[in-house]
């Protein structure tokens, strides 16, 4: 066992866990983030993406000991009290999901995107979100949502 | 050396189950006690919209915004059939439906307001934003909450749906076993690499009649998602069955369009209602779909003069074939 102490969302959590945990059970499992979502387990699709320390990681990749005084953000920290954020705005208005299983993992590799990059072009959205598989939407419109944040985030600044 | 080629697909396909297997839908309308109508289907929805579009014909019917609409489709304890959410039938199939339920239930909903409004006839009587009134005299209304009030048990139709199929003859292959057809068309550019065989989609545009559109928004979300499908059934996805086992059982090496394997496609929505569906809009979840890899294997003759006859395209197997042909042509030469 392994005593760590990480913070999600906002939150701290100091914890007693076994050394081969991976992060992505111990925040559905153990803390209840259950946005987080399992698709392959093996790194490939970008379903389990959380934001770590400012980057997008598959958590399913990552052992939970690894995230020892790390910062996490799952989707379920990503709205505020009042309203969700305008990233899942702009993906509700365009029509972005469609069956909803990657839909939480875009949102956070969009977020991290547009954290360091105010204004992306279409191809940095592409190559932002590329290692988010999606089986429904042909990327496009989650494209064009990515874009509408990014008015959004300006607008609201 | 890159080389680039356009090519063409076009298609029509039948939607339903067809063949003369009876392909049913129920639906199943209610007026609620706060004046909302409740539609029960048993129509998966699985990120189509179904949800939507249906909410949309039911809200049609009823002179009502979809926020009034309570659709409740998860719950098979409390749903009847209205078959499965396949054969792109569900627009179709349990839209009509939905559409005879809602019309019955507007049927008896008048009849109430005739009697609570004292008036001779439901002639001319209008249903619209939750009231009923005749459309001579608007200030004369009954809301549908106090309609549903007077009421003591609720008002609920049920309406089945049983599209018309015919078995094709076996003998000659005739026949008109679908119903009703619909009919798609896309075209594509590509630059194939020449020197590592990788084929890249750069301009698309999809062309899809629908009947009549519904949910516009909706449809083009179909396109773009049948077009990833189609063009990772042309170019990437691969089960390798051997032995009856699936050899590529991972995203590792079942390998699906990511978000720089797509282009912007250029959406074309054509409407061209059919007169026996709900409001004239067909199924056209797998149509969208089916003309892509034509079309891309059409635009990769047009680039480097190969016929390809087996999918997933793939570099190795368009590199051998690009090979193949110049061995060929450099031997007409000696
Ligand atoms: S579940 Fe982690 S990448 Fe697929
Ligand atoms: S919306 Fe279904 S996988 Fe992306």
């Amino acid at each position: 066992m392994k005593k760590i102490k990480l913070t999600v969302n906002k939150k701290e959590y100091m914890l007693e866990i076994k050394e081969d945990t991976r992060l992505i059970d111990l925040l559905r499992d153990v803390l209840g983030f259950t946005g987080v979502k399992e698709g392959c387990g093996e790194g490939e699709c970008g379903a389990c993406t959380v934001i770590m320390d400012g980057d997008i990681v598959n958590s399913c990749l990552v052992l939970a000991f690894q995230a020892d005084g790390k910062e996490i953000i799952t989707i379920e920290g990503v709205e505020s009290e009042e309203e969700i954020h305008p990233i899942q705005q702009a993906f509700l208005d365009v029509g972005a999901v469609q069956c909803g299983f990657c839909t939480p993992g875009m949102i956070l590799s969009a977020k991290a995107l547009l954290d360091k990059n105010p204004s992306p072009t279409r191809e940095e959205i592409r190559a932002a979100i590329s290692g988010n598989l999606c089986r429904c939407t042909g990327y496009n419109k989650i494209v064009d949502a990515i874009e509408r944040a990014a008015l959004y985030l300006k607008r609201g600044k | 050396m890159k080389k680039r080629g356009i090519g063409i697909g076009s298609i029509f396909y039948g939607t339903g189950y067809g063949n003369g297997f009876p392909d049913v839908s129920k639906a199943v309308a209610q007026l609620k006690s706060d004046g909302k109508i409740a539609i029960y289907v048993g129509a998966t929805e699985v990120g189509q919209g179904a949800k939507t579009a249906l909410s949309q014909i039911a809200a049609e019917v009823l002179g009502l915004s979809v926020d009034d609409i309570v659709f409740i489709n998860e719950d098979t304890s409390i749903t009847p059939d209205s078959g499965t959410a396949a054969a792109s039938r569900q627009t179709y199939n349990t839209g009509n439906a939905i559409k005879l339920a809602c019309e019955k239930l507007k049927r008896d909903i008048l009849e109430v307001a005739k009697d609570y409004l004292g008036l001779n006839s439901i002639v001319g009587l209008t249903l619209k934003n939750g009231y009923v009134y005749p459309k001579t005299l608007p200030e004369k209304r009954v809301s549908l909450g106090e309609i549903s009030e007077s009421l003591e048990s609720s008002l609920k139709e049920e309406a089945v749906f049983t599209a018309q199929t015919t078995e094709m003859d076996e003998e000659t292959g005739q026949g008109a076993p679908y119903w009703p057809y619909t009919f798609s068309a896309c075209g594509v550019e590509v630059e194939v690499d020449t020197e590592t065989g990788r084929v890249e989609i750069i301009r698309a545009v999809l062309a899809q009649d629908v009947g009549r559109a519904i949910n516009p928004e909706l449809i083009e979300g179909q396109i773009d998602g049948g077009f990833a499908m189609g063009a990772g059934y042309a170019l990437y996805e691969d089960l390798k069955i051997e032995k009856g086992k699936i050899k590529n059982n991972s995203f590792t090496n079942y390998l699906i369009p990511t978000s720089l394997d797509m282009p912007d496609i250029e959406k074309v929505i054509i409407e061209d209602p059919e007169s026996t569906a709900p409001y004239g809009a067909k199924g056209i979840g797998e149509p969208v779909m089916i003309p892509v890899a034509p079309a891309i294997l059409n635009a990769i003759y047009d680039a480097v003069g190969v016929r390809m006859t087996e999918i997933p395209v793939t570099p190795e197997k368009l590199l051998k074939a690009i090979k193949e042909k110049e061995m060929t042509y450099n031997e007409g030469k000696n």
